[in-house]
């Protein structure tokens, strides 16, 4: 028994210093914080270190957009407008549902709803939009899909202002606000009648919608 | 109107609106060598990654935090709450997500009256495995518990990863290739978050710290 206890406490203990072996951030505080050692560096070359440095910085920071930008974050249902690190405008939406729904006779393909993440940008501005029902609109409620496109409009649901940012996905307004705050969506982004009309006037065609 | 103010217009469209440079990285010491060359590689990563319309992942291990980033701009901010690496010197250059965690997505049935439940962040696994190429992996780890607990909970698990290794390496096991890792404990939401916000082939550069 004695035995036993003994090689349980030794494994034990090897464990415990094996674990401080790797690289870890409870390893390194203690020998950055506590152990400064005098190290003798040639001014000449930690300037050109420090110049190097912050050329890089200013050359990523011409990216950073300087006009308003939108950012929506998926996991929380926010949309954003910012403007350098200040934020214009800060919106509940609802984004994707992340359900799927097959494709009659293909096989094994699917709709996926979710909303993309990436980098997009505002590629078309309408007022008054009409819904033009996809595919999956009437698949998913059982009814036949129509053969006369003028039976797949809808006049009134997405709001007064629809913004564009590719392969059918919109930042549009709803008629169940109750839902803004939640994933429902079938990739597109709503939002209430106000906050809509503020995105649609602070956007211009062209402007960076960035999606988490 | 006066020319001085028809001249100060000029100049102001002429200058490029960058936009606030904000601080890249606030934790570094400026008057650190080896902080500056290793913050000045990142930054070179950035620089490629932010001229293309993405998002990519920043895994901050100097100052403990993950960041999710388009054109350099932080889009969101996660705290890292401990962190063990091997093969950090091969933790350079760009890495591209290959694996991640897969998600049990619930799926429409067009003859069932009531509506599938959304995806949400609570569906989100907290523990998972994220593989890159060049061959590198993260472990995510979540932790619940804070304080005494929470240190012995997070060290019994790195030693017995560690006696793991240990032991495969003995037994002539071949490690994953010896492919640098990182292992990851992050807070049960942000654990939720990163896995939500990973999206396939997302760019990923990593900031290790150095040493005074």
């Amino acid at each position: 028994m004695k035995r036993v206890l003994l090689l349980i406490c030794s494994v034990l203990s090897v464990g415990l210093l094996a674990a401080l072996i790797p690289y870890s951030s409870s390893q390194l505080q203690p020998s950055i914080a506590s152990v400064p050692q005098p190290i003798a560096v040639d001014p000449f070359v930690l300037r050109g270190l420090q110049n190097q440095y912050k050329g890089l910085k200013k050359q990523l920071s011409q990216f950073i957009p300087h006009q308003p930008y939108i950012l929506v974050d998926t996991a929380r249902n926010h949309l954003y407008v910012k403007r350098s690190q200040e934020i214009v405008l800060d919106a509940i939406a609802s984004t994707g549902s992340g359900v799927v729904l097959d494709k009659p006779g293909e096989g094994n393909t699917q709709w996926v709803f979710d909303t993309p993440r990436g980098e997009f940008s505002v590629q078309s501005k309408l007022t008054h939009p009409a819904w033009v029902k996809p595919d999956w609109a009437f698949i998913e409620e059982g009814l036949l899909v129509p053969k006369n496109p003028a039976d797949r409009v809808e006049q009134g649901v997405l709001g007064d202002y629809a913004l564009g940012f590719g392969k059918g996905y919109f930042i549009h307004g709803t008629l169940y606000t109750r839902l803004l705050g939640k994933n429902v969506t079938h990739g597109c982004i709503r939002l209430n009648d106000d906050d809509l009309k503020s995105v649609y006037q602070l956007a211009r065609v062209g402007t960076p919608i960035m999606i988490f | 109107m006066p020319v001085s103010i028809i001249f100060a217009a000029v100049l102001l469209l002429a200058v490029p609106g960058w936009a606030a440079e904000g601080d890249v990285f606030s934790d570094l010491d400026m008057n650190n060598p080896s902080a500056l060359q290793e913050a000045s590689r990142v930054l070179e990563e950035e620089l490629k990654l932010a001229a293309r319309p993405q998002t990519y992942l920043l895994v901050d291990l100097a100052s403990g935090a993950i960041q999710i980033k388009a054109r350099g701009v932080d889009l969101h901010r996660l705290p890292i709450a401990a962190w063990t690496a091997t093969g950090l010197p091969r933790l350079s250059g760009t890495f591209r997500l290959t694996t991640r965690p897969s998600v049990i997505r619930r799926k429409i049935d067009p003859s069932a009256t009531t509506e599938q439940e959304p995806i949400s962040l609570s569906d989100m696994p907290t523990e998972y495995r994220l593989s890159f190429t060049p061959a590198m992996t993260i472990d995510v780890e979540s932790s619940t518990e804070e304080g005494a607990m929470g240190w012995i909970r997070a060290t019994s698990q790195k030693a017995w990863k560690q006696l793991r290794a240990w032991r495969q390496r003995l037994a002539g096991v071949p490690s994953s290739g010896e492919a640098p890792m990182i292992s990851l404990t992050l807070s049960s939401e942000q654990a939720q978050s990163l896995a939500w916000s990973t999206v396939d082939g997302m760019p990923v550069v990593i900031r290790r710290p150095s040493e005074p």
